[in-house]
């Protein structure tokens, strides 16, 4: 792309969705530096990718479908990283009660459980997760609608199941 | 847990990921300047990287053919059988690669990050899939590289020193190199061997790639 074609619009768009951009490096990276270079890599390529963006369709699913692409290669080169956990936000509660603590190791088990997924159910999950339709699930994807549901009822199942396997010891 | 819980947790989950705003985002989107810098980061791009690889492998491949195509066609004679059936050997296992590279890059520029998740993570499997094959394949000249100095006369003049070194030695590469294009896979990913053989991220990823290719698989046929 040209610079100046277009540069301001996709640069709105992009900031105005910057949440999925957030979401995805912060699923798919747990070493902060990555998550600046995996970051990056997804704005370059939405970028370079915009001039090829059909404006029939909704813009997120558009960037949903390059941001996970982009994640998921870049995930599967496997570095091996020191985990930074988005617990530690937690840290400013000034009050650490019992509900609060319980959270943190409930949020704490979801996150080891979706890092533990593989890399295409992860991708359902972060879209499960923003409340998309299945529908929608099924452009960013290219999964049948019924493979859709049943994949996340399948993991919402295994997160339960290591939730009462949890609390049972 | 209940649907309810598991709900309000998902809920509150997606919440801290959208808000664990480490990266440096708002800077590179409002900086007029970045798509410079953006574009400074082209190296960085992972197809792009591939590709350059690729077209730098096509042409050394065909430089080399040039030069053992000139050899061997100043080598047709009977003292020098060894030297023209090993030529062609490489010759022929080089051109495969070149073609197969050639192909790639094809393949490559097909690459579409705007297609759905699942076909574009598919391509790029079954590139990496391919050039592990090739990777393979290419082992399996290094037995031509032992036995192309090999000469009737040596045979004939000098039988120990050919049966006891340059034999065992070009069979010892045969071999080698048929177990490593058995044993190339993400199975003996874990092996030392392996490790000092494939020591590289980019590696690990293209060794995973037929193994993640059935992963696709099973994950379009829900199975």
């Amino acid at each position: 792309m040209a610079p100046n074609v277009n540069q301001d619009e996709v640069l709105r768009l992009i900031q105005e969705h910057q949440k999925i951009i957030y979401k995805i490096c912060n699923s798919y990276c747990n070493n902060k530096n990555d998550r600046e270079d995996l970051g990056q890599e997804i704005v370059y390529q939405l970028i370079k990718s915009y001039p090829a963006f059909n404006p029939e369709f909704k813009f997120s699913t558009w960037m949903y479908r390059v941001a996970l692409n982009v994640a998921i290669s870049f995930y599967r080169k496997a570095k091996n990283d020191n985990k930074v956990t988005l617990v530690s936000q937690h840290e400013d509660y000034e009050d650490n009660n019992e509900h609060v603590l319980r959270l943190e190791d409930n949020i704490s088990i979801l996150q080891q459980f979706i890092d533990e997924l593989k890399e295409l159910d992860k991708a359902l999950m972060i879209l499960y997760l923003e409340s998309k339709s299945y529908k929608e699930i099924t452009e960013i994807i290219g999964i049948s609608e019924t493979n859709v549901a049943t994949r996340i009822s399948r993991i919402k199942e295994k997160l339960k199941q290591r939730f009462s396997n949890i609390n049972q010891h | 847990m209940e649907d309810s819980q598991l709900k309000d947790l998902l809920a509150i989950y997606s919440h801290q990921l959208e808000e664990a705003r480490v990266l440096n985002l708002q800077s590179w989107v409002l900086n007029y300047k970045c798509y410079e810098a953006l574009q400074s980061q082209k190296a960085k791009s992972k197809l792009k990287s591939l590709i350059t690889f690729k077209k730098f492998a096509i042409l050394l491949g065909i430089l080399w053919m040039l030069i053992l195509g000139y050899l061997l066609f100043h080598s047709f004679e009977m003292s020098k059988i060894f030297f023209v059936i090993s030529v062609s050997a490489i010759i022929v296992i080089t051109s495969a690669a070149i073609i197969v590279y050639a192909y790639h890059l094809v393949l490559l520029a097909k690459i579409n990050n705007t297609e759905n998740v699942v076909k574009t993570q598919e391509t790029i499997a079954r590139l990496q899939a391919s050039t592990i094959n090739i990777t393979r394949i290419l082992f399996l000249q290094s037995i031509f590289y032992c036995t192309f100095w090999w000469t009737p006369e040596m045979i004939l003049n000098s039988p120990l020193s050919f049966w006891l070194i340059s034999f065992p030695v070009a069979f010892l590469f045969g071999w080698g190199s048929v177990w490593l294009y058995r044993n190339i896979s993400y199975k003996n990913a874990h092996k030392k061997w392996f490790k000092i053989l494939f020591n590289s991220p980019e590696w690990t990823s293209l060794i995973k790639a037929n193994e993640y290719l059935l992963e696709i698989e099973r994950f379009k046929l829900n199975a």
